[in-house]
């Protein structure tokens, strides 16, 4: 091996770099096109979530390069570069590690929908000091110190902490009376146990409620009818819902039905948008969805009539799901931090990021509150949404500001 | 032997160096990432390899070593503040005494039924650590000292390190399959029983096996964890981690040191690029391709590219030939040819049954010191089970079986071996991918302080057979004849006081028989004692000092052959009127 050329590409490499950090991109007018990455899971198991993130995503950038680009960048043209996050924590991060490899010029990026991939990916952009954007809910996310991780949604405790008290509220403000006896059945993968742990561990009890029923199964299920039979016979007011994997919802669902404890007659509230996907409905069937309750971190609501109806005409989907809707936020933040960093330029942006308070715009409109990030990474003031199943579809009740249509709440 | 190991020694030092060399050359950190990724994923299929190619005991559940060890990494950052530098080490003993608490209760099972048991502890495991609340653990980052926590910035620092364990697990590897360690697996991969009875410690040595795969499979597990910082249940413990190392050796060649290698070096890349190339353009579609990659391999090369390569390019291994090593002093086992008359094997009261069948009952038989005797007896008579239960592969239900004047009662084949007992099988249970020198040499481990020693010892029952000239041949290509000299050489290579021989001139033509019968005397006159079942009735006329007539597991009689061929009962059980009036002119 000659000496040579490798000296000289370390050199050149080095100036690139010390040009980077110092932001002095050269020839910056000629700026045609900025991208960002989108990594997501296109195939496996959360192949669909995926693909709905990706149809928000271009339906951003369709917008964004219509209404004439970054203009602080003499109009150039926004473009995301796709990765397949695939099944597993290893593909998510050669995604990450590919995507950096081959596009030298990124300024952010979004992903990964599960927080197990996410977790894996920001470990790669976290030291690329790429700005990442994400929906996925897990408190480590933005827990370990990392400088470069921006979490849209309120994270797993947040949403934990916030959804019980918030059903407490809707049912006494639908009948008068404030539950007193609540049960959890739940499957033991990492959102549910991660989303019960504070509940059991005095959160119930702080709020006046007695968990009288308690299962926990370990998917797939096989039979829910043990499970069931237990609700029944201790019949709390309400029983709490965290099951990530829809066939085993859909047994649950069925057998409550069975049971005579369907339609809303056992007050079901759950946690994440998968509760609220179209396919849910498709396999389940609107009867035994109706009425179930869900927290999620963003679901369409008052306000974003116009976008819903242009993203229902553009796609074909049935209604925006939580996916779309911040895939096509987050190109939008990502679009003001271009506009305030006025360079392509992964430091700047992060720190446009970081210094963002948007209260009003397109950005804004996608998500409830405003758009602030704290320093570990955290939006702050951020309202969790209640969706409910009525007559087939999914929609917001809560806040009642933000809500489409009123919550009900059968009691027995 | 000693060439070849030299050979793949220097062999593993290129590939070391060119993993190097190409660490050096590619720039991207990705191409990096993969290589890395490689040679993990090489470890643990050579982890696997080390039981499942060697030992044949095929496991779909190396995931729980993996998955230890990546834990044991993680956990022992989070809680103990624990460098992976010893945590890596911790993971290999930790995968180590995993692999002997899971063969404990496993090995018990053979076949399929193992292999589905180990499918089961990785997915237990898995459940295990869910409920332990470790769905989601993340490596803190340590910004402070990243390189005593091996966080490096520079992606070639964990090449290397992956290189190191790539080049450990090769070493290992080596070292097992050119010493008694890999002998044995092999011998227990094509045919335990005859490889138990040749008096290897099956239990043991399979016991030894998954041990160190797993410490192996733990400490690659552990690096897994440094390398990509997160560790879920269902990355390290979950069904495609206990499948990859099977692929990838079912793929490069099982059994083999280079096969595991082979099969990550084209499966590992192939599958990222096309992730990488097709994930976001077809998505699913890389699956597709991978899997009909798999399976066209597959139907080209069933036994995997290494062996398919080998049998093709190499040339057949040809030894010198050695003129006949004489070492006359190991010959005989000089206090076995002073004693003749004494009872060496004594059975009193023999009984053992099947269900409903009583297939053997109070059984009597003493023989001599010195003496070849024959059992006779028509089919099911119990000949083949008196021998079992002889050589410990079978337990009486009543009576006592000794040896030498010592109880026999409880050892397990390999401690009869031990005793100085040997035998042979009535279908010829040989090892048919080893050569016949290596078929001998492992009868010899149990008689020899090393492996030199064994194989000297081997080449002298070689000789004692005349065999010495084929030794270099293949025994998947011996002809009948040669097949029985090798499992006689076989059984006489630790030098035992007694040989059981089951049927050992079945199947002969003429020629063939008597070459045999004069190398059975032989044996006999040099002190070794020579218990033989038979059905060719001529033949063993001519052979045995003494007979003893099994008939439906009761010995009816028993004596010298010309009293046996005129006793009525024997004629009425087993010959036939017919036979003994031929019989009675000659032998008279």
């Amino acid at each position: 091996m000659k000496n040579g050329p490798t000296r000289r590409e370390f050199g050149s490499g080095l100036a690139l770099a010390g040009a980077m950090a110092l932001g002095l991109r050269p020839a910056m007018a000629e700026i045609k096109e900025v991208r960002v990455a989108m990594i997501a899971p296109l195939s496996g198991l959360w192949a669909r979530q995926g693909q709905l993130m990706r149809l928000g995503a271009d339906m951003a950038l369709e917008e964004i390069n219509e209404k004439g680009g970054i203009k602080a960048l003499g109009g150039a043209k926004m473009t995301v570069v796709v990765a397949d996050a695939g099944d597993s924590t290893e593909k998510a991060k050669n995604a990450a590690q590919r995507v950096l490899a081959q596009n030298e010029d990124l300024v952010g990026g979004t992903g990964a929908w599960l927080s197990s991939f996410t977790l894996a990916v920001t470990e790669v952009t976290e030291r690329a000091q790429l700005p990442w954007l994400t929906l996925s809910y897990s408190d480590l996310i933005t827990n370990r110190g990392f400088k470069y991780i921006f979490q849209t949604s309120p994270t797993a405790d947040r949403q934990a902490a916030e959804t019980v008290p918030a059903a407490l509220e809707l049912a006494e403000k639908a009948t008068g009376k404030r539950p007193k006896t609540v049960g959890i059945l739940m499957d033991n993968t990492a959102s549910p146990v991660s989303f019960a742990k504070p509940l059991r561990e005095g959160g119930l009890e702080k709020l006046g409620l007695k968990l009288v029923v308690d299962q926990i199964f370990t998917p797939p299920l096989s039979d829910a009818t043990p499970l069931i039979e237990k609700v029944r016979t201790t019949r709390p007011d309400f029983l709490l819902l965290p099951i990530s994997i829809m066939p085993d919802n859909k047994l649950v669902l069925e057998k409550f039905d069975e049971f005579g404890l369907g339609k809303g007659r056992l007050p079901l509230v759950g946690n994440g948008a998968p509760l609220g996907s179209p396919e849910l409905k498709k396999v389940i069937g609107p009867e035994l969805l109706e009425g179930l309750l869900f927290s999620v971190a963003d679901w369409p609501f008052k306000g974003q009539e116009e976008l819903i109806e242009r993203f229902k005409k553009r796609t074909g989907e049935p209604w925006m799901t939580q996916d779309s809707l911040t895939a096509y936020g987050d190109m939008w933040i990502f679009k003001e931090a271009l506009e305030g960093a006025g360079a392509v330029d992964r430091a700047k942006v992060a720190e446009a990021i970081r210094a963002m308070n948007l209260t009003d715009g397109p950005a804004k409109s996608v998500f409830p509150g405003p758009i602030k990030f704290d320093d570990k990474g955290r939006r702050e003031d951020v309202p969790l949404i209640f969706a409910q199943w009525q007559k087939g579809e999914p929609v917001t009740v809560f806040p009642i500001d933000l809500a489409f249509a009123k919550p009900y709440w059968l009691s027995s | 032997m000693k060439i070849s190991t030299a050979r793949q020694g220097w062999a593993i030092l290129a590939v070391a160096v060119l993993v190097l060399l190409l660490s050096l050359l590619i720039r991207s950190a990705y191409y990096q990432l993969v290589l890395t990724q490689l040679l993990l994923w090489a470890v643990l299929s050579l982890a696997w390899n080390i039981l499942c190619g060697y030992s044949g005991y095929f496991s779909f559940g190396h995931a729980a070593f993996w998955g230890l060890g990546a834990y044991t990494v993680a956990l022992g950052m989070i809680h103990f503040d624990l460098t992976p530098w010893l945590g890596i080490p911790l993971a290999a003993i930790v995968g180590g005494l995993a692999g002997a608490v899971i063969g404990f209760p496993t090995f018990r099972l053979r076949g399929h039924y193992f292999a589905l048991a180990m499918l089961a502890y990785p997915l237990a495991t898995l459940y295990v650590f869910q409920w332990l609340g470790y769905q989601e653990i993340s490596l803190p980052m340590k910004r402070e000292a990243p390189v005593l926590y091996m966080q490096f910035a520079d992606p070639r620092a964990y090449v290397v390190l992956a290189l190191g364990l790539l080049v450990a697990a090769l070493v290992v590897s080596l070292r097992v399959e050119n010493s008694r360690f890999g002998k044995a697996l092999l011998a227990i991969k094509q045919n335990e029983p005859a490889a138990e009875a040749a008096g290897i410690d099956t239990w043991r040595w399979k016991m030894r096996a998954i041990t160190l795969s797993g410490a192996l499979a733990g400490m690659a597990g552990g690096l897994y964890a440094v390398l990509l910082l997160v560790v879920t249940p269902e990355s390290v413990f979950g069904m495609l981690v206990s499948a990859q190392p099977l692929i990838l050796a079912l793929f490069g060649g099982i059994g083999s040191l280079w096969g595991p290698l082979i099969g990550a070096v084209v499966l590992v890349p192939l599958a990222e690029g096309l992730n990488g190339e097709l994930g976001d353009v077809l998505p699913g579609i890389q699956g597709v391709v991978y899997g009909a990659a798999i399976i066209a391999i597959i139907l080209c090369a069933p036994e995997g590219v290494y062996w398919r390569l080998r049998d093709r390019f190499a040339k057949p291994r040809v030894e010198p030939r050695t003129t006949a090593k004489p070492a006359p002093a190991l010959t005989i086992a000089p206090e076995a040819r002073k004693v003749s008359g004494a009872d060496l094997l004594v059975l009193r009261n023999i009984g053992i049954s099947f269900g409903g069948l009583r297939a053997l009952d109070s059984i009597d038989l003493v023989v001599g010191a010195g003496s070849l005797h024959g059992i006779i007896g028509p089919n099911g008579a119990g000949k083949t089970t008196l021998f079992n239960v002889v050589n410990g592969f079978l337990t009486p239900d009543a009576g006592s079986v000794s040896f030498a004047g010592a109880p026999l009662a409880g050892l397990r084949p390999n401690q009869v071996c031990r005793r100085g007992i040997g035998r042979t099988f009535q279908v010829v249970r040989a090892f048919p991918r080893m050569t016949v020198l290596e078929n001998v040499i492992v009868g010899a481990f149990v008689g020899a302080r090393d492996d030199i020693a064994a194989e000297q010892m081997a080449r002298v029952a070689l000789d004692r057979v005349g065999l010495a000239d084929r030794a270099a041949a293949v025994a998947g290509g011996l002809t009948t004849r040669e097949l029985r000299l090798m499992e006689l050489a076989r059984a006489l290579a630790p030098q035992p006081r007694l040989i059981l021989l089951d049927e050992t001139l079945a199947g002969l033509g003429h020629d063939d028989l008597a070459g045999i019968l004069g190398v059975i005397r032989q044996v006999r006159d040099e002190g070794v004692t020579v218990l033989i079942i038979e059905h060719t009735m001529q033949a063993m006329v001519q052979l045995v000092d003494e007979f003893s007539v099994l008939d439906h597991g009761r010995l009816i009689a028993a004596g010298r052959p010309d009293e046996i061929v005129r006793d009525r009962r024997v004629i009425e059980a087993y010959l036939g009127r017919r036979w003994m009036d031929r019989v009675a002119d000659t032998v008279a």
